[in-house]
């Protein structure tokens, strides 16, 4: 009869106790994306003469960010991309090289964008979806903490598209923004910041 | 040489308004002049502006000596020796400084030709005045 017993609660351990660590065990593996190189990062601004709008075409690095889950809500997304301020494209060569001189190039070549977290893993299906995330960005030595609002969605080649938009100044990060002529053309201080990131799940 | 001061601080006054007010507007009502300015060719960082916002009273000053040393050789009505004086000022000092610039900088034509017409009339309107309180 004891043994009987024993058989039963090692039986219903056996089911439930012990199979339940193991399920979200696979749910919790992290997932890696790989960045292709046809990912791009654009930088919106406006003076009160004119708009320009920077490119950086294409991401000339190979990376990958993490997917993991966290012990609290949301998930972690872990992953640093460096982008070269020299690869700045304003469409006019005056304006990419204060753009450059800006940003300044010369002591801080690399743009960095730190992955930290997402606020829901996304689902990934041809429809984007709207989420939340919170990254660092570096620019010029300066780190700061941002909540970037990303669209994310698959397509049928199963590429992953990421992406990423918010409003910087220039000032979150000490720069100055450029002005002419004794303060008679001022560049605004915000700058529209947008990433556009292909991945394939890896 | 205190007629010469006093001259160019009046005309400084009054290039220093027409000037800056017409550099305003301009900024204002024709921006698609000014895109090129975003350069680094330009100074961006404001170290500058005392000395960019002086100009008026530099080239004042300078037009001002340049009036009382050759007055004489410019004759006629008030508008004529203003115009002249302007004319003059142009051909001798803008012309070659401007060629030199759009030879050496990457600037645009227009941006010669916007500042090569400005300083024609800074100095006819200088011309203007000196030829009025220091015949």
């Amino acid at each position: 009869m004891l043994l009987n017993n024993v058989c039963l609660v090692l039986v219903f351990l056996f089911v439930t106790g012990f199979n339940s660590p193991t399920q979200p065990e696979r749910e919790n593996a992290p997932i890696k994306w790989m960045i292709s190189q046809n990912s791009s990062l654009s930088v919106n601004g406006s003076t009160n003469v004119n708009k320009f709008s920077c490119v950086i075409p294409a991401y000339d690095r190979i990376d990958t960010l993490t997917v993991g889950s966290k012990k609290d809500h949301g998930v972690t997304l872990s992953g640093n991309i460096g982008l070269n301020i020299s690869s700045f494209d304003c469409h006019n060569s005056g304006m990419t090289k204060q753009l450059r001189k800006t940003l300044n190039e010369k002591q801080f070549p690399l743009l960095h964008i730190r992955f930290l977290s997402l606020n829901k893993l996304p689902v990934l299906t041809a429809q984007p979806e709207g989420i939340t995330g919170m990254v660092i960005i570096e620019i010029a030595g300066v780190s700061k903490h941002f909540e970037i609002k990303y669209q994310i969605d698959r397509d049928n080649q199963k590429t992953i598209h990421l992406v990423g938009s918010r409003v910087i100044d220039f000032s979150d990060f000490n720069l100055v923004p450029p002005r002419k002529l004794g303060g008679m053309i001022k560049t605004k201080d915000e700058l529209s910041v947008e990433f556009h990131m292909n991945m394939k799940a890896i | 040489m205190k007629k010469i001061l006093i001259t160019g601080l009046i005309v400084g006054c009054i290039l220093f308004i027409l000037s800056y007010g017409g550099l305003y507007l301009g900024v204002r009502y024709f921006p698609g002049l000014f895109v090129d300015y975003d350069n680094p060719l330009f100074n961006s960082d404001g170290s500058r502006d005392i000395l960019f916002y002086l100009h008026a009273f530099i080239i004042s000053f300078a037009l001002s000596w340049f009036w009382a040393r050759f007055k004489t050789m410019f004759k006629g009505t008030l508008i004529m020796r203003g115009l002249e004086f302007g004319v003059v000022y142009a051909i001798i000092a803008l012309l070659p400084v401007m060629w030199i610039s759009f030879s050496s900088l990457d600037i645009t034509v227009i941006m010669v030709a916007s500042w090569f017409l400005y300083g024609l009339a800074q100095a006819i309107i200088a011309g203007l005045v000196f030829a009025k309180i220091n015949p």
